[in-house]
């Protein structure tokens, strides 16, 4: 799981793992590491802490990655505009690896995407999902679709 | 000298050049041709052969390793009872020791159970299972453990996938995917937070009474999970054994992608790192407390409880029989200086019931009351009080009924009249019911005679008889006014004067015949 500062990484994860979601924010230090078994497949999903101007994704955490979930929060644009960026450190370690994306928050009612930004991303092959870890909204595609991916 | 074909030029030509040679070549050209022989020649060279190589490297045996592990498999597929029977003196002493072990260690864990449950430590091992839910099985292993390898994890160092783990059989256990790819962020963020040195790890970390011991090499690391403290030798124990999978799977460790089944024997080098040592029985021994100093005061306890339970049935069974008692009413009983203090309210007719007390072992000694006097109007207690204020004559009882105390018989006249106010007070008070009273016939006609003494009365008859709730007194002789008085005097009541006959006819009341007069 890798996004900007506050994206809801953390609540997407929980959400699809534990079934839960909390109102209360609590900023990841380092990586949160969690399992869930999808069908024939284990998946440990590594909750990387999330990234602002100050700290810079911690690329150690990508090592061994089979896949990644690029979240954003659709009501900063710029979180989904710093995916790019933040890719570009993804694939300097680990290489092209299959990826989706989460555009968070989907519940809440100003919508500040471009749309024009999210045609580019899928024309990278990266299949874009409006979720909420609040309802559970699109939670568990996102996974699936990335488990259909690694498969 | 074999023979020549001399008719062959060629070949007279070569015998002419090499000789006998030739002879020697055709004879080892056949023999080389020949399967027979050739399998005679190697049977020959080969014992030297193997032999010879055995002594020279390590290569025959590597060559040999497989095809004479296939070709055991084979035979031992083929011949099982055989080679059971070959292997038994072997493998029996063997397996007679391994079994002997595991039951000697299952009785020491017996032992140490049972040793723990009646100890100090043993309860206080209850107690915390019943905290934690770990069974007490387990507390009580960990507690006579000096350390126990409970979990070890082969760890892809780049990828952080788990390559392969063991687990000792009663271990807590694990998510190993997830613990194993946490060592690896823990590695991570340590490098990242404190130095950017490669060769600077973590290789130590400690989780309550856990340590884990971290083992580098350059694409895997060994994480073990040990319970207690280690000796350091085991530190070593682990780099061995790293050493050994590094050199015995360099080409699958380089192309693992998360796939492990390519390491297969892998867990050969792991499992024997699952060690535990036990405490010494010297050891276990001292840190026991002695037991008496508790035994004694658990005595001790036990005696104050005894008393104290003993001194509460006491208190109780005065209180039961007090209360019991009619004329005392118990407002409060307990025990004052070694005394059973009864407070209440006392009739002074009451008596208590130290008799039944006594029979139940308490004195009469051990007893303090401290009560008020009061009249009590129990019905028992009014019995009793009539009973010693009415003296009562012959022929007269009392007793209880209708919730009232009742005074029924035939009472002599005098008696009564004595009595008379007394008895019609406690009547109107409704304490007494003297429905049931009546004046004896005797008695009255003695008070008659003596009444009448003056008069020249010839005679008195009195008869007595009872029906329809009266009573008919036949008095004969002269009746007069002041007779009649007399009598109105005696009874005071309603009554019949029949008049069966007179003498002096100036005198008579005829009126009166079958009158009802009311004097």
């Amino acid at each position: 799981m890798v996004g900007d500062f506050a994206v809801g990484k953390t609540s997407l994860t929980q959400k699809f793992v534990n079934n839960a979601f909390s109102e209360k924010y609590l900023t990841t230090i380092g990586v949160k590491i969690d399992s869930v078994e999808l069908a024939d497949t284990k998946l440990i999903v590594w909750d990387v802490a999330g990234r602002d101007s100050l700290s810079p994704i911690n690329s150690s955490y990508l090592v061994g990655a089979a896949g990644i979930i690029l979240v954003a929060d659709c009501t900063r644009p710029h979180t989904l505009i710093d995916l790019a960026e933040l890719w570009e450190v993804v694939q300097q370690r680990i290489g092209n690896v299959p990826a989706t994306i989460a555009l968070n928050k989907c519940d809440l009612s100003d919508w500040k995407v471009d749309d024009a930004l999210i045609q580019q991303y899928e024309s990278r092959g990266w299949n874009c999902f409006p979720t909420s870890a609040k309802q559970g909204a699109g939670v568990s595609e996102i996974f699936e679709s990335l488990h259909q991916k690694i498969r | 000298m074999s023979k020549i074909d001399q008719s062959d030029p060629i070949e007279e030509l070569r015998h002419l050049i090499v000789g006998n040679d030739s002879e020697q070549l055709a004879e080892l050209k056949q023999r080389i041709e020949s399967i027979e022989s050739r399998t005679r020649d190697v049977a020959e060279v080969l014992p030297p052969a193997i032999q010879k190589g055995l002594k020279a490297d390590a290569r025959l045996v590597r060559s040999l390793s497989e095809p004479v592990s296939e070709s055991l498999k084979i035979a031992i597929r083929k011949e099982p009872a055989e080679y059971a029977e070959i292997l038994y003196p072997v493998m029996a002493p063997s397996i007679r020791r391994a079994i002997s072990q595991a039951i000697s260690s299952l009785l020491v864990t017996i032992n140490r159970t049972m040793e723990s449950t009646t100890t100090l430590s043993g309860i206080r091992t209850r107690i915390e299972s019943a905290k934690t839910g770990i069974p007490y099985a387990e507390l009580a292993l960990r507690r006579s453990l000096v350390y126990r390898v409970e979990h070890i994890y082969l760890i892809d160092r780049d990828s952080g996938l788990l390559i392969d783990e063991v687990a000792s059989s009663d271990a807590q256990s694990l998510d190993s995917d997830a613990v194993s790819a946490m060592f690896s962020a823990i590695q991570s963020f340590v490098q990242d937070s404190f130095a950017a040195d490669e060769s600077s790890r973590l290789t130590d970390l400690k989780v309550g009474e856990h340590n884990v011991w971290v083992a580098h090499g350059p694409r895997a690391m060994l994480a073990c999970v040990i319970f207690g403290d280690a000796p350091e030798s085991l530190k070593a124990q682990l780099y061995d054994a790293l050493d050994n999978i590094r050199t015995n799977y360099a080409n699958e460790l380089v192309g693992f992608d998360g796939d492990s089944s390519s390491f297969d024997g892998l867990q050969d080098y792991i499992e024997p790192l699952l060690q535990l040592q036990l405490k010494e029985e010297s050891n276990v021994k001292k840190t026991r407390k002695p037991v008496w100093p508790w035994l004694l005061g658990a005595l001790v306890l036990a005696y104050f409880v005894v008393q104290s339970v003993s001194r509460s049935i006491k208190l109780d069974t005065v209180e039961h029989y007090f209360k019991q008692t009619p004329g005392i009413a118990v407002t409060d009983s307990f025990w004052r200086n070694g005394k059973i203090v009864v407070e209440g309210l006392q009739d002074p007719d009451a008596k208590p019931p130290f008799a039944i007390l006594n029979s139940h072992g308490i004195d009469k000694e051990l007893l303090l009351l401290d009560t008020i006097p009061f009249r009590s109007l129990e019905n028992d207690m009014e019995l009793q009080r009539f009973q010693n204020e009415l003296i009562l004559p012959k022929g007269v009882s009392l007793s209880i009924r209708e919730n009232r105390v009742n005074v029924n018989g035939e009472a002599p006249i005098k008696w009564l009249i004595q009595n008379d106010v007394r008895l019609r007070q406690l009547s109107e008070d409704k304490r007494l019911d003297i429905s049931d009273l009546s004046a004896s016939s005797d008695s009255v006609y003695r008070m008659l005679q003596e009444r009448f003494q003056s008069e020249s009365l010839a005679k008195i008859e009195l008869t007595k008889f009872v029906g329809d709730e009266q009573t008919l007194l036949q008095v004969g002789g002269m009746v007069t006014d002041q007779r009649l008085a007399v009598l109105n005097s005696m009874f005071e009541q309603v009554f019949w004067v029949d008049v069966v006959a007179h003498t002096k006819a100036k005198e008579a009341f005829p009126k009166l015949n079958t009158v009802d007069k009311q004097l």
